[in-house]
């Protein structure tokens, strides 16, 4: 049974190109790509540099027109960033560092337009589910790289949008971090009802966060294959010792080594990231 | 003792001028002619018979008064003109090299006209200011705006921001850093200017006492009179100095 | 943005600068032909354009000319020597850094004009007093990028040289002046510049010659066509001094 209601992100035939063609920096981001995301499940989209993964992601989030093709949000088309349904964390730092942390929750709802009584105790709220409430007060240089994505993840968190667009955001943090966050992750979605979307190119990440994977081919990138991933939230930390876990990774790894192989070839053209 | 300076360069600093200072008063009394250079205990007892002259105290309150009202008005027309050229991408492509060729001209060459236009009294020395003001201002400011990083826009873009939104509490907290240490910039040039354009008119105002003691050879009242300006312009820089240190506390670059 | 568009944009702006300059000229043009300014305040273009001729053909500048070029290439020998020498002095230990930077710094943030009329009258109104400040003036930036270039090399060079068995003399031909080398030259450029515009400056306030001088001479005597031709003589010569030394400063870091 597949109602319409069961579908939080419909996307179809979504194309997009940097530059016009003939220009130097041409570039042929994604190729008709079609992707229907589940309400309530965590999909990750993975795939080897430049093949477009990011570049979908801004697309779902209406930060890019895509070149052609549609994206459907509910029944909504979408033509702009739509703060009140889909909320992003991003991999680069996007906290402003002149606010303490409690300030960048809050200049999140300003935006979003929350009436001002409401802000100080959501932001509290989505402060203390990541784990930050005793650094209210402290501003971004003062923190960890791990700390301010949990931070601007608690931005996200405090928009209480259905749906979470997440771009690589513990790319730049070190493994045992990574580790971490992507446990308290799992733990903090079992609790709410969100849809994410997540990119990453950490196989293991893929595997254990997510309920799909969503295989991406390299440059001009399209959606390869879907795998299942069929494990309860919120996933034991002892998942990634299994054997089920070893094997949905090899088959991941099976199906990314010949595009990651492809993209390196590539990665000598210039242009725009994934 | 040698420990302890070499455990304190403060200390050691302090010795450095003290002994400075010391050869100063020894040559001004030994070697040099008294017409030419004065002990700077000399200095120091005779300042009060500097500001006994007639017409000092009005000078330097005048002066005083120039540096302000030039620093104002430097603040206030470059931060109107560096948020415009700053803010759209056209202005700044288009007025960016008018400013920073303007920026860069010798200006004390166009000192007689200032005078010629303004006159030998606060005005001309108040435009001078302002002309060296604010440049610095105008280009920081600009940096300031177009320093913002991408992803700090694309994130409250994706919150639902506004364009007023975007530039009060993005845009605008932003700059504020580059806006003190523009400010800075902008106090030097402000005393640069009136204090060039005030030793340049030798019929009025600070330069007319200068000309006056160089003239009847009173080393001891110029240097006096030389070292009040010199205090003047510190106190002036440090209050701005503190006012960025203070305001630019978020900076980590 | 596409590249199309981007170019257009380009245009547009090369369009604005153009207009602005033209209607700049335009109305000075228009404002001392027709519209009455008075020749004391505002010169006629054409004119000042005559009296520039003039001034070229004739060698009028020369005199001038060379008494501020001397002074200039006097007081930033001077400096130069000085700044370098006592710079890299200091920059030889942390301690002497600590003790001196901040003193240095502190004294260069003075507006050092101010010791103009002192010099004026130890030296006199000749060349001597403008190159003393000069050399006063242009000494900081340069000592102080000197203590900056040497001081801050950073100590990873230094360790893997020493672990190779460098010298002390190999150390600084090969690591110390190579490393400090662009500092250096930013900060003699600085110095230069800076010199220029304390000299023209004395020259403009307490002089008998130099260029700065005539402009003030020629106020003086009402003579403001050919006031206007020497100002932009004196700021075509600017511009080319500090093309020269921003030219020279690039050539020498790209090697």
């Amino acid at each position: 049974m597949s109602s319409a209601t069961d579908v939080a992100v419909r996307v179809e035939g979504v194309s997009h190109s940097f530059g016009e063609p003939g220009d130097a920096q041409h570039v042929r981001a994604l190729l008709d790509t079609s992707l229907k995301v589940k309400r309530g499940e965590l999909l990750c989209l993975i795939g080897p540099s430049g093949c477009g993964k990011s570049t979908l992601l801004n697309v779902i989030g209406g930060l890019l027109i895509p070149t052609t093709g549609t994206v459907e949000v509910g029944h909504t088309p979408v033509r702009g960033p739509l703060p009140r349904h889909i909320a992003f964390v991003f991999q680069e730092n996007a906290l402003f560092p002149w606010c303490t942390v409690m300030e960048n929750v809050k200049l999140g709802m300003v935006f979003q337009g929350v009436p001002r009584a409401e802000q100080e105790p959501r932001a509290r709220k989505a402060l203390e589910a990541v784990g930050l409430a005793e650094f209210m007060g402290h501003y971004p240089a003062q923190l960890s790289g791990g700390m301010r994505q949990r931070a601007a993840l608690a931005r996200a968190l405090s928009l209480e949008t259905g749906i979470l667009l997440m771009d690589e955001p513990f790319g730049a943090l070190d493994e045992q971090t990574r580790m971490i966050l992507g446990e308290d992750l799992s733990v903090l979605l079992s609790r709410t009802e969100k849809t994410i979307v997540f990119v990453t190119h950490s196989l293991g990440e893929a595997v254990f966060l997510a309920d799909r994977v969503a295989v991406f081919s390299a440059r001009p990138g399209t959606i390869k294959e879907i795998i299942d991933i069929d494990e309860p939230h919120p996933r034991n930390p002892d998942f990634v010792t299994t054997e089920k876990f070893a094997k949905l990774r090899n088959r991941l790894y099976g199906l990314l080594h010949e595009e990651i192989r492809k993209a390196v070839s590539q990665s000598a053209v210039v242009g725009p990231q994934s | 003792m040698k420990a302890e300076l070499l455990r304190r360069p403060g200390l050691a600093r302090l010795v450095v001028v003290v002994a400075l200072v010391a050869l100063w008063e020894i040559a001004a009394r030994t070697v040099v002619d008294p017409m030419f250079m004065a002990p700077p205990s000399e200095v120091l007892i005779s300042l009060g018979s500097v500001f006994d002259t007639g017409g000092v105290p009005a000078a330097l309150r005048i002066t005083f008064w120039e540096l302000a009202v030039a620093f104002a008005i430097s603040v206030a027309i470059g931060l109107v003109v560096g948020l415009a050229v700053g803010l759209s991408k056209f202005s700044n492509r288009s007025f960016m090299p008018i400013i920073l060729l303007l920026y860069g001209t010798p200006q004390i060459t166009i000192l007689p006209l200032f005078i010629l236009y303004f006159g030998i009294g606060p005005a001309s020395k108040i435009a001078f200011g302002v002309s060296h003001g604010i440049f610095p201002i105008i280009v920081t400011i600009v940096a300031g705006v177009q320093n913002i990083k991408p992803i700090l826009m694309t994130a409250a873009r994706s919150m639902g921001a506004s364009r007023w939104q975007l530039f009060r509490w993005v845009i605008f907290p932003h700059m504020i850093p580059s806006f003190f240490a523009g400010m800075r910039l902008g106090m030097t040039g402000v005393l640069l200017g009136v204090l060039l354009a005030e030793l340049y008119v030798s019929t009025a105002g600070i330069g007319y006492f200068t000309t006056l003691f160089t003239q009847n050879f009173d080393p001891t009242k110029l240097l006096g009179l030389i070292s009040i300006l010199a205090a003047m312009a510190i106190v002036l820089n440090e209050i701005v100095r503190r006012a960025e240190v203070h305001y630019g506390r978020w900076r980590t670059d | 943005m596409s590249a199309r568009s981007e170019q257009r944009g380009r245009w547009a702006s090369r369009a604005v600068q153009l207009g602005f300059v033209v209607g700049l000229l335009a109305l000075w043009y228009l404002g001392t032909t027709y519209w009455g300014i008075s020749h004391l305040l505002l010169p006629n273009p054409v004119k000042v354009w005559h009296e520039l001729r003039d001034v070229l053909a004739s060698g009028d500048y020369l005199p001038d000319l060379r008494i501020t070029l001397t002074e200039l290439a006097t007081a930033f020998a001077i400096s130069c020597t000085a700044g370098v020498t006592l710079g890299y002095v200091i920059s030889r230990s942390q301690y002497l850094i600590r003790v001196f930077e901040p003193l240095l710094a502190g004294i260069y943030s003075v507006p050092i004009i101010l010791f103009l009329p002192l010099y004026v009258l130890f030296f006199g109104l000749g060349p001597a007093s403008k190159i003393a400040l000069g050399t006063t003036i242009s000494f900081f930036p340069i000592v102080l990028n000197t203590i900056a270039g040497f001081g801050y090399v950073d100590k990873i060079f230094i360790v893997a040289a020493r672990s190779m068995g460098a010298s002390d003399v190999q150390m600084f031909r090969h690591v110390l002046l190579p490393a400090a080398f662009p500092v250096i030259l930013t900060g003699l450029r600085i110095g230069f510049t800076v010199a220029l515009l304390s000299i023209l400056g004395s020259e403009t306030i307490a002089s008998l010659a130099g260029l700065g001088h005539r402009i003030v001479h020629l106020a003086e005597a009402m003579e403001t066509e050919r006031m206007f031709a020497y100002i932009a003589f004196v700021v075509a010569i600017a511009v080319v001094l500090n093309s020269l030394t921003s030219g020279l400063e690039r050539r020498a870091k790209r090697q």
